[in-house]
């Protein structure tokens, strides 16, 4: 019986070619989006999973009151961890790691170490991180204790042991004793690194008493709970610890801190504060809808073309029927035949996948798989899919098809009833409302994207070279003779340049009521130059000058911003005021114009800037557009001639810059993507449905071409139907789309408005590629001569 | 073998009312090859349904083999109909994705009879009708006289005990007609009851028993034999 099912399943797909290869496209194209984007929210859903204490670590993160706002550090201060272990039985033990990147020299091989990382002792006691070589009880316990991953290993040794090797880290040269060797950190952590460093390094040689920094924050900590301790009311412990340990200089600053928990394992995806490693469950959730809904889309079209050819199955049914089938052994047989089709898609999604994963792992950004065969499982499970949606879509089509009655059939009396019609119409405007509501959000995503690199930020970032010279003492004369350069137009230092990172200081101003206000200001360390150089326009008072004296140790320049949060309604009010910032007292001298230093997505802050030659470590060189590889090569023998020591790296700012919206662009290319397979899909549907529509109506279509028909008569009778589904649903996705994409712009700061004309752009190319889909059968079926169609009866 | 009594089936659509069978009464022996002729519109296609187990009448009584089946839901009507009654059909019915072999080898399957003594009925049946040399081909592939043939292999291969045909030269000439209704005079001389419903006067003359109908009612019966 099987053998029979399959025999006419073959030969029906393989009779009715094109209806086969648009279900099989349509089923392959959905199942691999839905099979790539399964793969992504496993690896986003999988981070720090792995840990087997997973369940009792936690990461402390800390929000500090101050008279005028919330800050959200990362994590609290230098002092906490090393003081929970003593105050808190219920604490197995902390590690605090904070990131650096370390300047780390081999005989002649050098690297600064992007992946560097301070820890504490305790690190692999905590985390699962396997440790190939070197005791992971000990291999941190003393200064100057490094742990390589094996990747590190192979770039500083080759394949000789590094165990007890030293190397020298930072550009004082500090020895350095390799104590262990651990696996590659999986991609899928929020913690990275090819290079511990003991934390105590830090806490004993390079910046004693850090332990018992209370106001010092720059850390993360992270604390294992014991078996069975109850986390919640550990933190309910917290305030009164900070209090006793720390109260009076909490008061004394006005700056109070609060302590919470995050379970590790979730705070990739769920944390709130902002990490470059942190993923979003937003973007989790949205891609599971979008794979839910490309699903959806591709089961409906098999929906459609099935119930929609059922007329001509009808006979068979019929026969089947006479000569002894039952209703049940027709269910089965057709469920079978769908479930056929949906395996033969399930092997070419599995050709598909392996095809798409590199490239589909370059635009996630990371390694979701090595390959589709990596892990037999997921085949498995795709397997079971295929046939869990051959069931799905097999259902309707075969409880249709299996209760026609086989007198109503054979006598030729046949309709396929309104009903059915309904549905078709039903799916198709679903099809459609889905891709027209992705397209809509994607005009939007890709608008913002476009806003937001266009957008005037308030200062110069083109042909602006950045060199980190990590502080090196050399760097003055490195700097003088680049300013010698041919093609080199100015060359100035600072802490910072915009869309990187910058210090936040604890500061006091001088308000418009005259009271010194506490604030947390983000600084900027500049020389004199620099305003000039990324030509930030000063609104109220005076750039820093060399001919002032003072300039270099009591001078200030706040932003517009900052100025408001001071009360002052003109920046000409600020200047002269006060200002007293990381024992530096002095005036403010000038007020600049608002500058976007952050992502378009995070509002302007207050800003203060400073001259402080020994903070500055970058190196802009704004550079002429001509002869820019000769320009670079000279600035690099000039570095190696003044600063050999350190390998020579550098980055364009507007590339920077941009940097922080790659996982924005990451969004907008996989949306616009899955909205491309989306549309192909339902056009897929739409095709398939509309060249049956034509065939059916063959003989109306000779009828009124014989009664005088004009080809355009017919083209639009074929099509109107079809373009009045997609009309419905243009007007159902457009409040959907509006909704959503609302909620989505919340997140930027700064956004574009959603205009009507993203809905007519869509709406206009939704229904010009339905035409373009029905149109192509509508024609073929009216210039056909009327005779021949008229014979088909 | 078949007695029905007062049988009535009444088609409705939303303002006309048809009636196809009126109070119809008669009985059919066992072994007995009965024509049954009318207008078009006079209800032999209803009752040849009815008779069949395809359909059910309104009211009335339907003894097969001495058991009431009006009123027997889809399911027992599609076991009792698989067991005992082969069609025949005008426009032959064939499965055009199936061979010859395969179309003829369908009833059995739906039997449940096994694989081997499947072939050997088959090729059998396909032997006795003379269209083995077809066996691997597609029913487009065959002439209509060909096609009727396997058509009537279909409805016997599974040995039932009746079988109903509805006109089944109408879509044959006039040899290729002879053909199939000499097949069908050796089945019954073999034993096989068969109810023909015909307009044409020379098949029916192959029959034992001619019943005549108008507007859903027995009009005469001419016996033949």
């Amino acid at each position: 019986m099987l053998k029979n099912y399959f025999k006419i399943a073959f030969r029906n797909l393989w009779r009715h070619r094109v209806f086969s290869l648009i279900n099989i496209l349509g089923l392959t194209v959905g199942m691999t989006a839905c099979f790539l984007i399964f793969l992504y929210v496993r690896f986003e859903l999988s981070y720090d999973k792995f840990h087997s204490k997973g369940d009792r670590i936690y990461r402390i993160i800390c929000d500090i009151k101050t008279p005028t706002e919330v800050m959200k550090p990362g994590g609290p201060s230098w002092a906490v961890g090393p003081h929970l272990m003593g105050g808190f039985p219920q604490v197995e033990a902390t590690v605090r790691t904070t990131d650096d990147e370390l300047l780390v020299r081999r005989g002649n091989v050098k690297f600064q170490e992007k992946k560097s990382l301070w820890a504490d002792s305790s690190f692999f006691q905590v985390f699962d991180f396997k440790l190939i070589k070197g005791n992971p009880h000990t291999a941190l316990n003393d200064p100057l204790n490094v742990v390589f991953s094996e990747s590190a290993v192979k770039k500083y040794f080759g394949n000789t042991d590094p165990i007890g090797q030293t190397i020298l880290l930072t550009g004082e040269g500090f020895t350095a004793k390799i104590t262990g060797v651990m696996k590659d950190i999986p991609e899928n952590s929020m913690i990275q690194a090819d290079m511990l460093v003991s934390m105590n390094t830090l806490t004993r040689k390079l910046n004693p008493n850090l332990d018992n920094q209370w106001g010092n924050y720059g850390n993360r900590t992270y604390v294992l709970l014991k078996p069975g301790a109850n986390a919640a009311s550990f933190e309910k412990q917290l305030p009164a610890f900070l209090e006793k340990m720390n109260g009076t200089e909490m008061k004394q600053l006005n700056m109070y801190p609060t302590l919470m928990l995050e379970k590790f394992p979730e705070a990739y995806l769920h944390s709130t504060r902002n990490d470059s490693n942190s993923g979003s469950i937003k973007n989790v959730y949205i891609f599971s809808i979008v794979a839910v809904f490309i699903l959806l889309i591709a089961c409906f079209n098999f929906i459609n073309l099935t119930t929609a050819r059922s007329a001509e199955r009808a006979k068979e049914v019929g026969i089947r029927k006479v000569v002894g089938a039952g209703r049940r052994q027709l269910t089965a047989q057709f469920i079978g035949e769908s479930i056929m089709i949906c395996l033969i898609a399930f092997l070419l999604t599995l050709a598909a996948a392996a095809l798409l994963l590199p490239s589909f792992n370059q635009l996630a950004g990371k390694t979701l798989s090595n390959g589709v065969f990596e892990n037999w499982r997921f085949i498995g499970m795709l397997f079971l899919a295929s046939i869990g949606i051959g069931l799905l879509a097999g259902l309707y089509p075969a409880l249709v098809l299996s209760s026609f009655r086989p007198v109503t059939v054979l006598k030729g009396r046949f309709s396929t009833g309104a009903k059915g019609i309904l549905l078709r119409r039903g799916l198709v405007i679903s099809q459609f409302t889905i891709s027209i509501a992705l397209i809509i959000s994607t005009i939007i995503v890709y608008l913002q994207m476009n806003f937001m690199r266009s957008q005037d930020l308030g200062f110069s970032k083109d042909q602006m070279m950045v060199i980190n010279s990590n502080g090196d003492p050399a760097r003055d004369a490195f700097v003088h003779a680049v300013e010698g350069l041919p093609n080199v137009k100015s060359v100035s230092m600072s802490s910072s340049v915009p869309g990187g990172g910058n210090m936040g200081a604890y500061s006091k101003i001088q308000n418009a009521k005259g009271v010194m206000q506490i604030a947390n200001l983000d600084l900027y360390f500049v020389d004199f130059d620099y305003l000039k150089q990324f030509n930030i326009k000063v609104v109220a008072g005076r750039m820093f000058s060399r001919q002032f004296m003072t300039d270099t140790t009591q001078a200030m320049i706040l932003n517009e911003s900052a100025v408001k949060s001071f009360g002052y309604r003109s920046p000409q009010d600020a200047v002269g005021r006060d200002f007293d910032q990381w024992g530096r007292r002095g005036k403010i001298i000038g007020v600049m114009k608002d500058f976007h230093f952050k992502s378009l997505q995070e509002e302007i802050k207050p800003l203060s800037m400073r001259i402080e030659p020994n903070g500055c470590s970058l190196v802009s060189v704004k550079v002429s557009a001509n002869n820019l590889p000769s320009t670079i090569s000279a600035i690099e023998s000039k570095w190696n001639a003044l600063i050999p020591a350190r390998p020579f790296s550098y980055f364009f700012l507007d590339e920077f810059f941009d940097e922080q919206y790659k996982s924005e662009q990451r969004f907008g290319k996989l949306f616009l993507n899955f909205a491309i397979l989306a549309i192909i899909i339902s056009c897929l549907g739409l095709l398939g449905l509309a060249s049956y529509s034509t065939m059916q109506r063959t003989r109306e279509i000779g009828i009124r071409k014989v009664l005088g028909a004009t080809i355009p008569n017919i083209v639009n009778l074929l099509s109107i139907d079809f373009l009045t589904l997609v009309g419905i649903a243009i007007i159902i996705a457009s409040p959907i789309a509006w909704f959503a994409m609302h909620k989505w712009l919340q997140d930027f700061a700064y956004r574009i408005p959603i205009s009507w004309w993203i809905f007519a752009v869509a709406a206009v190319a939704a229904t010009i590629i339905a035409i373009l889909t029905v149109s192509f059968q509508a024609i073929k079926a009216a210039v056909a001569n009327p005779v021949k169609s008229l014979r088909t009866e | 073998m078949i007695k029905i009594h007062d049988l009535e089936k009444v088609y409705r659509t939303e303002e006309v009312e048809t009636i196809a069978l009126n109070k119809l009464s008669f009985a059919v022996k066992e072994g007995e090859f009965v024509a049954v002729m009318g207008p078009s519109g006079c209800g032999k296609s209803t009752l040849l349904n009815i008779l069949g187990l395809l359909d059910d009448p309104d009211s009335g009584s339907f003894l097969f083999n001495g058991i009431e089946v009006a009123g027997f839901n889809e399911r027992k009507r599609a076991d009792l109909r698989k067991r005992n009654i082969g069609f025949v059909f005008q426009s032959f019915n064939l499965i055009d994705e199936l061979t010859v072999f395969e179309n003829v080898e369908l009833p059995l399957i739906y039997l449940g009879v096994k694989g081997d003594e499947r072939k050997k009925r088959v090729e059998e049946m396909l032997d006795k009708m003379q269209i083995m040399h077809r066996r691997n081909h597609y029913p487009q592939q065959l002439s209509g006289g060909q096609q009727q043939r396997v058509a009537v292999a279909r409805a016997v291969v599974n040995k039932p005990k009746l079988i109903l045909a509805d006109e089944p030269t109408g879509n044959l000439d006039s040899s290729n007609g002879n053909e199939v209704m000499e097949l069908l005079t050796d089945l019954n001389e073999q034993g096989t009851t068969i109810i023909m419903v015909t307009h044409s006067e020379h098949d029916a003359r192959y029959s034992h028993r001619i019943i005549r109908m108008l507007d859903g009612q027995t009009v005469t019966e001419n016996i033949l034999v």
